[in-house]
């Protein structure tokens, strides 16, 4: 955990849920410590203090645990929960290419809430579709796509110390006569109370994973490889646990039968084998033959492709951070796994003095290590001991993912900087988008509109044009930053 | 490729005594267009190479005529005949003799000799004026020297082959075949995947060998120093390290190449100014280099 992280989870909490509460979340970042403790450190006062961790635990983004001696709760901040907040609108937009709107507006709701009773859920989100449907069909498309997102295990029972596990994905028993009096303004207790739900975000990074793949596969040989990968995903787990490192066997004529049934890849039905077969051969080494019968069943090697992926993305970055020849220096020493200085000069085929400030540089940036190894006393010549070059993927990654921590942290204060520099005309903006809102709901049009319209002048419409702009990259690069965190976070997992 | 080089094999053994016969047979030595009259069905690939094997065992010595390149023949009893030495001399003569072409540096020599080095220094220092051997600057290490008799062309390891020049690595001339070859290779594939067929098909006619590419490089016209197709096969895996193709074996132990794709498009870190940023480290909240204020990221945001 290193100042990066650190920065990066403060102004996150800061973003979304203002000063108190991201002081709070400092203070157990660096120690996980009970309410008296985090009282006397940041000096707020204690009502604000628990304020801020219900929020916290809410959201899920707290723990707590009683001491050693039971004589207080300890809070823990949980930093994965932090992180994954900037993942959200992928999520969202996951559910929604997956499904449709009414789904997307459930999990946007529960996202929104941090948990969420099923009955309150629905009455919000039938509050916000009310116009397209006629209410009592709404209710009951809401309550079904609910349950298949329980079942598919999007979502999940909120869990606490005395949550069985049979419990988590046990359908709540919702009444929707009742909802619909609370949704018309009636008070009463609904049938659900005090069950909460929550999103499961391993289900999520499950479809996050399997997309990555598909697409690198896609990328690599082409949409029917992609093809292939993919069903052959969709036929494992109907044996194999979602986050094995490998699958089970998977009976090649299963996929096959589909992709003929589906017929949406007709190149790929028809050279079926071939394909097959060149995946298998190919050096990458994606899928692996286990057995010969029927036609041969395959184990697709999901921890080795995230290790290929990682070395890809690294050899990259190497490239873009370094150049061209830091990254071909690279993957030689990938490649021999151990090589002294001298080898590497003749294979790479570049000046030696340049081999050897490459190899300086990224010596210097840990994405190298030396081993020196003592020559035996006994032999002659003229050096005693010789150097070896090695790259440790995990500290690779490490280090990249500090990078992502940091360029995040950048990327995000450069955002609130330029809105901060900009606050009165955004906020000007605002008023007048309010205000212009509000005569037209009451159906005032034309020039009284248009004047407070003009209130904003050109130039100043220019500058919110480009701050807009501005923004959209920002966030946009927020979002493309995760996909690396995303992608060594799946390394590190099966690590 | 292991027939074609038994083919050469044999025409080498052929070469080598009709070009010892035709030295022999001229004592003021043979001129390249001598060879090339004599014995005019021969390929100049073919004598050449035995040529320079001559020459490398000593059999051949090499002088130059006005202006012309002559071989002579030596005597092999005469060759390690140091005429007016004393026999330090000798001693470390017959030592940097059988160093051959790849030379051999002084500190070998001391160890061998068993010399001091002001004594080793001044008898090579004679040997050196008498022409019987010389000092060749390896590139393996700059200021380093080897030592080889006079008359030989030392061997591509001192040099650096066809890329050096003068010591220097030409880099740039690397780098232009590392593309032409790269090019060559994804041409094949694009044809490849013009002609249909199954994707193995597709595959199988995307893969080609060092000597395809040799021969369209030398097409090309853009090298001046002949290449050998090892050398092509050097320039092939730079290809391969550059992770923009895969080198296979096929069954004739022959290496086989073929364009490759990566699984992914540049993520998402390197596409901002942070990280690929050479200050990174300098750069924090406080002090003059903060992202608030940044002007690569400005630069990059105006984009
Ligand atoms: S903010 Fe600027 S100086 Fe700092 S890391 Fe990013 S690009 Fe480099």
């Amino acid at each position: 955990m290193s100042l990066q992280h650190r920065n990066v989870i403060n102004l996150i909490l800061l973003e979304r849920f203002g000063k108190v509460i991201a002081d709070v979340g400092d203070i157990i970042f660096q120690n996980p410590s009970s309410l008296y403790n985090i009282v006397k450190s940041a000096d707020i006062r204690i009502s604000k203090v628990k304020e801020a961790l219900s929020v916290l635990i809410k959201y899920n983004l707290v723990t707590f645990k009683l001491n050693v001696d039971s004589s207080a709760a300890i809070y823990m901040l949980n930093l994965k929960n932090v992180l994954l907040m900037l993942r959200f609108p992928k999520f969202i937009n996951l559910i929604k290419t997956k499904f449709d709107e009414t789904y997307e507006v459930l999990v946007e709701e529960i996202l929104l809430k941090g948990c969420v009773t099923a009955s309150e859920l629905i009455i919000k989100v039938a509050k916000r579709l009310q116009e397209q449907k006629t209410v009592n069909i709404l209710l009951q498309e809401l309550k079904d796509n609910f349950n298949s997102l329980v079942t598919a295990k999007y979502v999940t029972r909120l869990s606490t110390q005395v949550t069985k596990a049979e419990e988590l994905y046990l359908l709540p028993n919702l009444d929707l006569k009742q909802i619909l009096t609370v949704l018309n303004g009636e008070n009463e207790t609904l049938s659900d109370a005090g069950i909460y739900w929550t999103i499961n975000s391993d289900r999520f990074h499950q479809d996050l994973r399997d997309q990555l793949i598909v697409n690198s596969v896609s990328n690599k040989f082409d949409d029917n490889m992609g093809e292939l990968i993919r069903l052959l995903l969709q036929q494992m787990y109907v044996r194999t646990d979602p986050w094995v490192s490998s699958s089970n066997p998977i009976p090649i004529l299963e996929v096959k039968d589909i992709v003929k049934k589906r017929n949406t890849h007709p190149q790929l039905a028809t050279f079926f084998e071939q394909y097959v077969n060149i995946l298998e051969q190919d050096a990458t080494g994606i899928i692996r033959k286990v057995g010969e019968a029927s036609g041969g069943s395959f184990q697709v090697e999901i921890k080795h492709i995230f290790t290929q992926l990682t070395w890809e993305a690294v050899e990259e970055i190497v490239n873009e951070k370094f150049d061209s020849k830091a990254s071909r220096i690279f993957r030689l020493v990938k490649l021999r796994h151990y090589i002294e200085p001298e080898q590497i000069q003749n294979l790479v085929m570049i000046p030696a003095k340049e081999v050897k400030r490459i190899l300086y540089m990224l010596l210097e940036e840990n994405f190298l290590v030396v081993n020196e190894l003592k020559r035996s006393a006994t032999s002659l010549g003229p050096s005693k001991s010789f150097t070896l070059f090695h790259i440790r993927l995990s500290q690779v990654v490490r280090t990249m993912l500090e990078l992502c921590y940091k360029t995040l942290y950048n990327i995000m204060t450069r955002r609130c900087h330029e809105k901060y520099l900009n606050k009165r005309l955004i906020d000007k903006k605002h008023r007048v988008d309010t205000i212009t809102h509000g005569m037209r709901v009451q159906g005032i049009s034309g020039d009284s509109v248009l004047d407070i319209e003009e209130m904003i002048t050109p130039p100043e419409n220019e500058i919110l044009e480009r701050i807009g702009k501005m923004m959209k990259k920002l966030s946009l690069t927020e979002l493309e930053i995760d996909e690396t965190l995303f992608l060594l976070e799946m390394y590190l997992k099966y690590e | 490729m292991q027939k074609e080089d038994a083919a050469l094999g044999e025409d080498n053994v052929f070469n080598d005594d009709v070009i010892i016969e035709l030295a022999k047979s001229k004592p003021n030595g043979i001129s390249n267009i001598d060879i090339k009259n004599e014995i005019p069905d021969v390929l100049p690939e073919i004598w050449t190479k035995s040529i320079n094997k001559l020459l490398k065992s000593g059999t051949l010595e090499l002088f130059k005529d006005k202006g012309t390149l002559l071989y002579k023949y030596k005597d092999p009893s005469t060759k390690t005949e140091v005429k007016g030495s004393d026999n330090e001399e000798k001693v470390v003569y017959k030592i940097i003799e059988e160093a051959g072409n790849k030379g051999i540096w002084i500190r070998d020599i001391r160890f061998k000799s068993n010399l001091n080095m002001t004594q080793l220094n001044k008898v090579l220092k004679s040997l050196e004026t008498k022409k019987y051997i010389k000092a060749v600057k390896s590139v393996a290490a700059s200021k380093k020297k080897v030592y080889m008799l006079y008359n030989l062309e030392p061997d591509s390891s001192v040099t650096g082959g066809a890329w050096y020049q003068d010591q220097d690595f030409e880099s740039e001339f690397v780098d232009v075949l590392n593309q032409q070859c790269y090019r060559f290779l994804e041409g094949k594939r694009d044809a490849a995947i013009k002609l249909g067929g199954g994707p193995l098909m597709c595959r199988n006619r995307s893969y080609v060998t060092a000597t395809d590419v040799h021969k369209f490089i030398s097409e090309l016209g853009i090298s001046k120093v002949q290449l050998s197709v090892d050398d092509i096969e050097s320039i092939l895996y730079t290809v391969v390290l550059d992770n923009k193709a895969e080198r296979t074996v096929n069954p004739n132990g022959e290496y086989l190449y073929r364009a490759i794709n990566p699984f992914l498009k540049s993520p998402g870190i390197v596409r901002t100014t942070c990280g690929i940023c050479p200050i990174v480290e300098r750069c924090g909240d406080a002090g003059l280099i903060n992202p608030k204020s940044c002007k690569y990221l400005t630069e990059w945001l105006n984009d």
